[in-house]
């Protein structure tokens, strides 16, 4: 018996070994990597190298309050934006899985969930093309509105959003869906025979045990959203600085290695401790 | 009800088509500061063809994602058809390592390569981008390929054991064949992780040698032309029309 | 509780007609069974007078009152389903007082009428558990109370029974029966299964291909089916058909049998297989009916005992009796296959 055992993991070895080598070295090692660099004073590289230990990087976001405020900043540009696509992609979702049937459902689900899928950096510049001063957006609104506006939309924190939300809206409208799909019409039928309305279905039925893909949803946004810095740095303009950015900042304009690494590794404090908090909840609702 | 919410899965789906549309539109269209009247010109395309620049990107992308997708579509496949044969110890800790580079935003598994290959002395450049590509896509192909796995009847495969065919032949002969479609649609999703690829590609690539999105994000940053929404037209039907064919072949999503 | 009456209602999906001028009415109180095979319009009948689906053409009263154009909800009906649809996210209790809460009964209320509809099904117990945690039967039972505790004006049930294996179904049906004598509501059930539809139902309607076939109470529709179709769903039926000669029917096979009267130019008679018995000697005597036949097989089951027999243009008959009362003749022996003439059962050629 244990000699099978073996066998049959010996096999597994062989098969699994190459992917997860390749793994370890590109991101585990990597993470390892960072963890100690943000311990480092400087880049340890080359031969005049000047560095020792030190938990300088850390104390620097705990005790000087820019980067705190600025990991703030860009929690709560993530709760905004989450929020906005839930919102907007829930209804939409609902639409699509209880309203619309046949073929014609498959297609429209291809069709929103194609763009998530399609080049998001080419998704923002799009946008740029539109928010832009007199750019189409404008000329649109001032066609139809009689008296001249400017919207003056173009690097601002409202650009940053609507990039964002556009983004990420199929995620959320994607989860939901798999979610809602699961219910049971019947159980739908139920609540209607008990003289149920559709609000009291929606509020008590529907939204309780959609839930779990709704939140998983929102998780997927939320945490690629904090991080995020190239969507800011082209719709932001000015106000474009979030943490995301100064991450980008020390890795290739300041050159300050150690406390990019310390920075990332505590947006990676946040990203996981949003992921533990968020896998019970996860997990329970589905039963 | 029925009415309201068709209207506004309309309204989503203006939302999302519209800035790329629009954007495409304006690929065409004559001036080079984006005026309107619009005057249709084939000029940015032209521009395009003679921008060495552009074209060097662009091959580079399509070759390190055609690289991509071999080797995360080999490795991914032998990792899934272990995964689903065989159980041994620490498999459930496998399966959750696959979390990690779908979940951590790309940011921090981007700038932990560049700390780490500088570390090991390989540094920037096109073998690092690669080995990053690969990384992220790896864990796509493994989730597909998985899914497809599932629906396979592992008696088959005692079947042709018990005809006398070796681990090797069953493996190519009876369990490859029923994955084919996982496979594919496997592949083309890790061809879309690399050429969409831009913040990993951003950190990892030399100023010289860049990835086509990594071009076009310094080109937007310091200040762009119709020329860039030419090429973003370009890749963003490519891209469109890969993800098309991998819904075929994955049917994700679909209730059939 | 009231009365539903069904009349002349036709529903059609595309070119199938699902329902062609169904009538039907379902007296206040009573407890009724729509029977069939699957795809015979059961399920549709149920689900329009449910308000689920809307009829093309005539209509569906409840206590009098035309509710072709009253959703779901306003209809005050009380439903289960067949796969019970339970809310997963709500114990028993507030599956149950979904209804109630919906109806705004007030809380005291809704704990009161919640405890008495746990206590008629058996299920006091376990208010609190999550519908995952019960078994299959005591599922059943919290969908059937959830229906009911409304207190709607009519009870429709859809394959109550169907998802219960066969022992536990047998405890349901004298369950299901002990409550709704109870309740006293209307109730409607679909089902499939003959023996449920005669072991519970004040009155059966047999439907085939989205028409009504036969409706009527149990005892009436199985002693007197009205087609071949009815006969045979029903139960087992041996059918004699031939030609009418004088006051009799001339078989196939060239005899005569005589015929009950009132049976005026019907050319089939169908009689059940107990109604059947076998004999060594030509029995004599009036309203006795007799042909020549012989053994075929004999199945021994217990008590009862069904023997197969051959009438002489090869045509088989089944006939049913306690063992003792069955001559024992051996396979292949000559016996006498005789009835009771006001047994057979004339029955229209197929609807």
């Amino acid at each position: 018996m244990a000699n099978i055992l073996s066998q049959d993991t010996r096999r597994a070895a062989g098969l699994l070994t190459p992917a997860y080598l390749w793994l370890t070295v590109a991101i585990f090692l990597p993470l390892a990597a960072m963890l100690y660099f943000s311990f480092l004073s400087d880049v340890p590289f080359g031969p005049e190298a000047d560095w020792y230990y030190t938990s300088e990087n850390y104390r620097a976001f705990f005790e000087t309050g820019t980067y705190a405020s600025l990991l703030w900043k860009s929690i709560k540009l993530g709760l905004t934006v989450t929020v906005i696509c839930v919102l907007l992609g829930f209804p939409c979702a609902l639409v699509l899985a209880k309203v619309i049937q046949g073929r014609s459902r498959e297609a429209l689900f291809l069709l929103i969930i194609l763009p998530f899928w399609s080049n998001s950096l080419v998704r923002i510049f799009s946008w740029a093309i539109v928010l832009r001063g007199n750019g189409v957006l404008e000329l649109a609104v001032n066609w139809v509105l009689p008296f001249d506006i400017r919207l003056g939309l173009m690097f601002t924190p409202t650009a940053v959003v609507i990039g964002l939300v556009h983004s990420y809206l199929p995620y959320v409208i994607l989860t939901s869906y798999l979610a809602l799909q699961a219910i049971d019409n019947s159980l739908i039928e139920a609540a209607r025979s008990m003289g149920a309305k559709r609000l009291t279905i929606l509020w008590r039925i529907i939204l309780p045990l959609s839930m779990p893909g709704l939140l998983a949803g929102a998780v997927l946004i939320f945490v690629p959203v904090v991080g995020s810095f190239m969507e800011p740095r082209i719709l932001g303009g000015r106000f474009g600085t979030y943490y995301g950015t100064v991450i980008e900042d020390q890795f290739t304009a300041v050159f300050n290695w150690p406390l990019g690494a310390a920075l990332s590794f505590i947006l990676l404090a946040v990203v996981l401790v949003i992921l533990a908090l968020s896998s019970p909840i996860l997990r329970n609702a589905r039963t | 009800m029925g009415v309201l919410g068709c209207i506004w899965l309309v309204l989503i789906l203006v939302f999302l088509y519209a800035p790329i549309l629009i954007m495409a539109m304006m690929s065409f269209n004559e001036s080079q500061f984006y005026q309107l009247p619009f005057k249709f010109s084939l000029d940015w395309y032209e521009a395009l063809a003679s921008n060495d620049a552009i074209k060097t990107a662009a091959i580079r992308s399509v070759l390190i994602a055609i690289a991509t997708t071999v080797i995360a579509t080999t490795l991914g496949t032998a990792a899934s058809i272990a995964l689903f044969r065989y159980s041994f110890p620490g498999k459930r800790v496998l399966q959750v390592l696959l979390f990690p580079p779908i979940a951590i935003p790309w940011l921090i598994t981007g700038t932990a390569m560049l700390i780490f290959f500088f570390g090991i002395g390989l540094g920037r450049g096109t073998p690092s981008v690669l080995i990053g590509h690969v990384a992220l896509a790896l864990p796509y192909v493994i989730v597909v390929v998985s899914a497809r796995l599932a629906t396979f009847d592992p008696t088959l495969e005692e079947a042709a054991r018990s005809l006398g065919a070796s681990s090797w032949t069953v493996t190519m002969r009876v369990t490859v064949p029923w994955i084919l479609p996982g496979i594919i649609a496997g592949g083309l999703f890790a061809f879309a992780v690399s050429f969409d690829q831009f913040v990993v590609s951003y950190f990892l690539s030399e100023p010289g040698d860049a990835t086509l999105p990594v071009l076009i994000y310094t080109s937007i940053r310091k200040g762009f032309t119709p020329e860039i929404n030419a090429v973003s037209t370009i890749i963003i039907v490519i891209s469109m029309a890969i993800m098309l064919l991998a819904a075929r072949f994955s049917n994700f999503g679909g209730d059939r | 509780m009231a009365e539903v009456v069904v009349e002349n209602v036709t529903k059609s999906f595309g070119p199938m007609k699902a329902l062609d001028n169904v009538s039907m009415d379902f007296p206040d109180g009573g407890f009724f069974a729509l029977l069939g095979p699957s795809g015979s319009g059961k399920t549709t009948l149920l689900r329009t007078i449910a308000g689920f689906i809307l009829s093309d053409s005539g209509h569906i009263r409840i206590g009098g009152e035309k509710v072709d154009r009253v959703p779901v909800e306003k209809r005050d009906i009380g439903m289960m389903f067949q796969s019970y649809a339970l809310f997963p996210n709500m114990t028993v209790a507030d599956n149950i007082g979904f209804g109630l809460r919906v109806r705004r009964v007030g809380a005291s209320e809704e704990t009161r009428r919640v405890g008495e509809a746990l206590e008629l099904v058996r299920l006091s117990d376990l208010a609190h558990r999550k519908p995952s945690e019960l078994s299959g039967g005591q599922r059943q039972r919290v969908a059937l109370a959830r229906a009911f505790v409304t207190n709607p004006r009519v009870l429709l049930l859809d394959e109550p029974l169907s998802a219960l294996d066969k022992a536990l179904r047998v405890d349901m049906q004298i369950e299901l029966k002990r409550i709704q004598r109870e309740i006293g509501i209307t109730t409607i059930f679909v089902t499939h299964d003959q023996d449920e539809a005669l072991t519970l139902a004040d009155k059966i309607g047999i439907l085939k291909d989205g028409r009504m076939v036969q409706a009527g109470p149990p005892r009436d529709v199985y002693d007197r089916p009205a087609s071949t179709f009815a006969a045979e769903f029903l139960g087992e039926a041996n059918v004699f058909d031939g030609t009418r000669e004088g006051g009799g029917l001339r078989l196939t096979d060239g005899s005569l049998i005589a015929l009950p009267e009132g049976s005026e130019t019907a050319q089939s008679f169908a009689i059940r297989p107990e109604n059947l018995s076998l004999a060594q000697e030509k029995p004599n005597g009036d309203g006795i009916g007799s042909l020549q036949a012989q053994m075929v097989q004999r199945v021994f089951a217990g008590a009862m005992t069904t023997c197969v027999v051959e009438l002489s243009d090869g045509r088989r008959m089944k006939a049913i009796a306690l063992d003792r009362d069955m001559p024992h003749a051996e396979d292949g022996s000559p016996v006498w296959l005789t009835w009771k003439t006001a047994q057979l059962t004339p029955i229209g050629s197929e609807p």
